[in-house]
């Protein structure tokens, strides 16, 4: 086990300074000057160049990119080069917790709408319930984030005014003004993801469902109720857990979007306006911690197997 | 003789309060009221002035009064929170000035720094940190009387010393990006405490409105030392220190801005708002979202999506404000285009249209329905535009252009163009790429479908990012480009920047060997550009501007395109008096919520 | 996007031999399935003839704009003044092009690359598997957007775009088929009379690993659309001129209060491709016995 986690660990190292490495020539080859566009209303070519000087964007690439790593090996994300240049981690730092917020009440309002949809669906397999469930899955999984999210801002916010059309409060401003910001675009990123869960909760039951074990359960003479939260339901979510492994993938994927359309500042948002400035440091910092946030919850569900099914061993 | 401009003295200023008290409600202490020189002296009268300077002869009537925008209503009480959203921004990235390079950003340092000038609603600059100043016979030399009294939100005295300061961090390209601006200051010394003196390299008339603007011209923008020194440059310009009527408190990076009334501001009048607080709001839906579920109740920054203002307009609780804008949108058309080629606008507008490659540029000029397009793209709001000189720009902007520049709406006339240099109803003629940016987007279709319909000339648009798109246009590697300029309040802002050889603009970044000049380049308006900035005479001036950008218009420095209005809007229970209502800011410190 | 979650590896299958008939009874027997087939065959109609079905220029513009829907604009007119109905019959073509194009280039490249890491193994296996190990740790969509913000917007860099992201997903899975397949005995025997390895690859291996590499396929597709519809979201996706479904929706964004239409009908067009699709790959599970089933750790 302890092998398995140092090879393991290892091996996410390696991976994140692939990722770390291959974004930073990436963004150095393609089109774009930054510095000119800053100075775009500002500057002549000398200032232009006095900036790029400053910020040691005229250094050949390799040298950029060896002093680039031996400040993140010393835990120093570098600086944005735009407007007042605040610390990368700085703004990581801020946008975290709004990504995790959103991507939490994602998470559980999903959990809330998934699981017993999923778990009627399969007991009742091919009826009506089956049905609306599944046809409601793929509404879920059809439907455009940003489309879902403006829908629900024009009757949730602007029409019926129950809820904050946009913005993000932090936690420590109160729960409620916390909650209630968060709730519209947490249905937008939560709906295909519950739709997901969904889908894979009634598969997995309905496998479940067919093994000898619980037919001998139902031998027995279990309850039909009892059969399916004590017995099947645990073994049911062991595929659900897969999911939850890549749930930050996806839930990220889909505040990409959201954080967009509610104007909440997270990791999504971050990424996306610095890519498209081209802000060289914040895009690989924030590359970096994303996909590093990924590789470890990658690395959390493997392990969660073996505590869950006790079959997979990592020696 | 030595021009020599001053505020009033009490004396005045206690007469006019006297005289107005009851006819119109303005507030005597402020800088913007006062009389100045620089107003009096105009070759017009401005209404307000009229109106004060008949308020203080005792013959304001009632009549007089009938069109002022204050009525009874309009007066809210001091205290509470206003709650704004910026629109078509993510974050606002700074506030320090040495480094704002958006409109969006210097709407908010205006509120929270303070200049030695501020333009007033009338585009005429007044002082701000600046008391009164002279200027001396040649023009170069101005010694300015700083405000006593006022103090930094971090309590630090405000002296002489804070000016030097400034202009030494302002002129210094590694500190900030606007050290070209200063770049015809020669020096600038303390002669006490409370008295600055400016040696200039040549006269310059820019020089109060532009270069010591506390907004758009940002290098002497007043920054303070100590804070400065104490936070570190990143945070400073997050949340800058200065000795504007509302203080920053918080600052959450693309979240929210809280400013709060600053109880020292100078004018104790000032501000009326306890606590505002700004949200960036990128998109135009949870924009109108916002203001309609009432989220916020004022929208400031880049300039509202126009599909937006209708249905603004339409809504009982909103009050939709609009006022010409200081813009110029444009469509560039690259002279170095095969097609479309003049390598020399050095000659008369009779010896150009001799060129196969003008008649293409005058042309695509021609076929742009200036009315149609504002009808379409931008829902019936705007001015069509025939030169960079903009109507926010009263005194210079020339109406007339729109009938007498040779980019005047004539299809018959373009499509014969056409004819004439080759290519009948666009046969034979390439394909062009015209670069635009991912906001400007809508409204490019229109400018295309135009010029296919019209000239039947293909366009394939490309939507670049900003960055990617500035570099394009800075090497001169487009064919057209769809864009414009914005916070243009002087005629320098329009000529000086986009008009001359010299022009940041004009092709910053082009191979000089290849390319002689960017995208325009002539010697007269080169030469009346350069006099006009260096005239004192404000009618003088005028002519010279008129003439520049008649010129330019005529040689199609670029197929001008409009000039958007300002629309500001807000909730019916703010009150925005019409005496901060400046085209492009966003000044709260005499707006008030009820 | 949602890619991730359906692309969990697929195990091996016993392949069945059945005919096209069978599958054809099948499909036709699952009523949702027939409905995605009559579904996908109307747009496949208006993504071939689309250009002389449409009433009029997708592009065309006039001043008659957000008009609702009259005899002349079935769906009424867009905030340019352009026919939507033209619009959406035209974006049927480059959106159902944009998603088969970008699942056929990921499924050609990935599938690929996964066959041989799986049947060379060794140095070139851990090469190829350490990249795609890269792209797995970050979300596909959010590669879309970087590829497409650094290689600039249109219809190719979008295609290209999204199916690199894509890749991964087939790779992933075809290693995984070929691991298992490669030691069954009829390709051991085929290896000792001194069959090709190309040749065991391509008439051996592959034939039997399709099932799951075609059921991802064809969930593909739709994520593709969606992927599509978000990049234009985000101003990342085809040229302004080029309607499709995602740009058309995407645009209207901020007319949707003024005219629903514009809103619901582009809307409406992705909603029942991606069902239809969807029908379509569980029909095709069943039929070709893919089981879902957890991803297991290497």
């Amino acid at each position: 086990m302890t092998r398995y986690l140092i090879r393991r660990t290892i091996g996410a190292i390696i991976v994140l300074w692939a990722v770390a490495t291959l974004v930073f020539f990436m963004l150095r080859i393609v089109p774009g000057d930054p510095i000119g566009a800053m100075l775009f209303d500002a500057g002549d070519a000398a200032a232009v160049e006095a900036l790029r000087h400053k910020l040691g964007l005229d250094a050949p690439i390799y040298v950029q990119y060896f002093k680039w790593f031996w400040l993140v090996f010393q835990g120093d994300l570098g600086n944005s080069i735009y407007g007042s240049r605040i610390p990368v981690s700085q703004a990581i730092a801020e946008a975290l917790p709004r990504t995790l917020s959103l991507a939490s009440l994602g998470f559980i309002i999903a959990l809330a709408i998934a699981v017993p949809a999923g778990l009627i669906a399969a007991t009742r397999r091919n009826s009506m319930i089956d049905n609306v469930v599944s046809f409601g899955a793929f509404l879920g999984l059809s439907m455009p984030e940003f489309w879902l999210g403006i829908l629900l801002i024009i009757v949730f916010a602007a029409g019926l005014k129950w809820l904050p059309a946009i913005g993000y409060v932090p936690l420590s401003e109160g729960f409620w003004p916390w909650l209630s910001h968060l709730i519209l675009p947490a249905i937008a990123v939560g709906t295909t993801f519950s739709a997901i869960i969904a889908r894979n909760i009634r598969s997995g039951m309905l496998e479940v469902l067919t093994t000898d074990y619980i037919r001998v359960a139902r031998a027995k003479g279990l309850t039909n109720s009892v059969l399916i939260l004590r017995h099947a339901l645990p073994n049911a979510l062991i595929p659900v857990i897969t999911v939850v492994g890549i749930a930050f993938a996806l839930l990220m994927a889909g505040a990409v979007v959201v954080e967009n359309v509610f104007a909440i500042k997270g990791l999504g948002r971050l990424l996306i306006q610095s890519i498209l400035n081209r802000d060289y440091p914040m895009v690989q910092g924030a590359v970096l911690v994303v996909s590093a946030v990924f590789v470890l919850s990658n690395l959390v569900v493997d392990l969660l197997y073996t505590v869950i099914d006790p079959r997979i061993r990592y020696d | 003789m030595t021009t020599k401009q001053t505020i009033p003295g009490d004396v005045a200023q206690a007469r006019i309060r006297n005289t107005l008290a009851d006819a119109y409600d303005f507030d005597p202490r402020d800088p913007l009221f006062g009389l100045s020189a620089a107003a009096l002296s105009g070759p017009r009268l401005e209404r307000r002035v009229v109106l004060r300077l008949l308020a203080a002869a005792g013959m304001l009537t009632a009549g007089h009064l009938i069109a002022a925008p204050r009525s009874a209503q309009a007066q809210g009480k001091a205290g509470g929170t206003l709650n704004c959203g910026w629109a078509g921004v993510g974050e606002i990235v700074t506030l320090d000035p040495a480094q704002i390079n958006q409109v969006l950003q210097f709407q908010i340092s205006s509120n929270v720094l303070s200049g030695l000038m501020h333009i007033n609603a009338e585009l005429v600059a007044q002082g701000d940190l600046a008391e009164s100043w002279d200027v001396s016979d040649d023009g170069t030399e101005y010694t300015f009387k700083l405000r006593e009294g006022v103090t930094f939100h971090n309590g630090d005295k405000f002296t002489a010393e804070d000016v030097l300061f400034t202009y030494q961090r302002s002129s210094n390209p590694e500190k900030s990006i606007h050290s070209a601006v200063l770049a015809n200051v020669a020096a600038v010394d303390k002669v006490n405490d409370y008295t600055v003196h400016f040696k200039l390299k040549a006269p310059q008339a820019s020089f109060l409105p532009k270069v010591l603007e506390r907004a758009s011209g940002r290098a002497m923008t007043i920054v303070s030392r100590g804070a400065l020194e104490k936070m570190g440059e990143s945070d400073y310009g997050l949340m800058p220190v200065g000795t504007g009527p509302f203080k920053v408190t918080a600052h959450q990076l693309g979240q929210t801005i809280t400013l709060e009334r600053n109880p020292d501001y100078y004018d104790k009048e000032r501000p009326k708002l306890d606590k505002v607080v700004i949200q960036p709001i990128i998109d135009a839906e949870p924009l109108a979202a916002a203001i309609e579920a009432g989220d916020i109740q004022l929208i400031g920054g880049n300039p509202i999506a126009p599909e937006l203002i209708d249905r603004f307009a339409s809504n009982p609780d909103l009050v939709v404000d609009e006022t010409p804008g200081p813009t110029f949108q444009s469509l560039w058309i690259n002279p170095w285009h095969e097609h479309m080629k003049v390598t020399d606008f050095n000659r008369s507008v009779e010896e150009l249209m001799a060129e196969k490659g003008f008649k293409v540029r005058l042309a695509i000029a021609k076929a742009i329905d200036r009315d149609a397009y504002i009808k379409q793209a931008q829902f019936g709001r705007g001015t069509p535009g025939f030169g960079t000189v903009n109507p926010a720009q009263e005194h210079y902007f020339d109406p007339g252009l729109a009938q007498t520049s040779g980019q005047t709406f004539d299809l018959e006339k373009a499509k014969q163009l056409m004819a004439d240099a080759g290519y009948p109803d666009g046969e034979g003629f390439p394909k062009l790429r015209l670069l635009t940016t991912p906001a400007n987007r809508r409204e490019t279709q229109v400018v295309a479908n135009q010029l296919k319909q019209n000239l039947n000339i293909d366009v394939e648009i490309e939507t670049k990012d900003f960055p990617v798109l500035i570099e394009d246009f800075d090497t001169m590697n487009w064919d057209l480009v769809r864009l414009g300029s914005g916070g243009d309040y002087d005629p320098d802002d329009a000529l000086v920047d986009w008009m001359q050889t010299t022009s940041k603009f004009n092709g910053r970044l082009r191979d000089k060997a290849k390319y002689a000049f960017g995208f325009f380049s002539d010697k007269e308006v080169d030469k009346l550009i350069s006099d006009q900035s260096a005239t004192a005479d404000i009618d003088k001036r005028r002519d010279m501007v008129r003439k520049a950008n008649k010129i330019t218009s005529d040689k199609v420095a670029s197929a001008f395109l409009f000039h958007q209005p300002d629309i500001l809007v807000h909730h019916k229970s703010v009150t925005f008096p019409k005496e901060s209502r400046i085209p492009g800011l966003v000044d709260l410190d005499r707006v008030t919520v009820s | 996007m949602t890619e991730h979650a359906l692309t969990d590896t697929f195990e091996a299958a016993p392949r069945r031999q059945r005919g096209w008939a069978k599958l054809r009874g099948v499909l036709l027997r699952d009523r949702k399935a027939l409905f995605g087939i009559i579904v996908l065959g109307l747009l496949a109609i208006a993504a071939i003839f689309g250009p002389w079905i449409a009433p009029y220029d997708p592009n065309a513009m006039a001043f008659e704009m957000l008009m609702p829907e009259s005899w002349a604009h079935p769906l009424g007119t867009d905030d340019l003044g352009r026919d939507l109905l033209s619009r959406i019959i035209v974006g049927t073509q480059v959106s159902i092009f944009v998603g088969v194009a970008t699942v056929a280039i990921a499924l050609v490249v990935g599938v690929t690359l996964g066959v041989l890491a799986g049947y060379f193994g060794g140095w070139l296996d851990h090469l190829i598997m350490r990249y795609i190990d890269l792209q797995w740790a970050f979300p596909n969509f959010i590669i879309a957007v970087y590829l497409v913000a650094v290689f600039g917007t249109g219809l190719l860099n979008l295609i290209v775009a999204i199916s690199l992201a894509f890749l991964d997903d087939f790779a992933r899975i075809a290693r995984g088929m070929v691991l298992s397949i490669r030691e069954e005995q009829y390709v051991a025997a085929a290896r000792t009379v001194g069959v090709s390895h190309f040749r065991i690859m391509w008439r051996h291996i592959l034939p039997n690993a399709m099932a799951p590499i075609i059921v991802q396929a064809t969930v593909s597709v739709s994520y593709a659309i969606l992927a599509e519809a978000g990049l234009s979201f985000l101003g990342l996706g085809v040229e302004a001129t080029t309607p499709t479904w995602g740009l058309i929706l995407a645009d209207a964004r901020s007319f949707i209060t003024r005219d629903w239409g514009l809103g619901i009908y582009p809307g409406v067009a992705i909603m029942l491709t991606v069902l239809s699709i969807n029908f379509i790959g569980d029909a095709l599970r069943d039929f070709l016995d893919v089981r879902e089933a957890r991803e297991s750790p290497q």
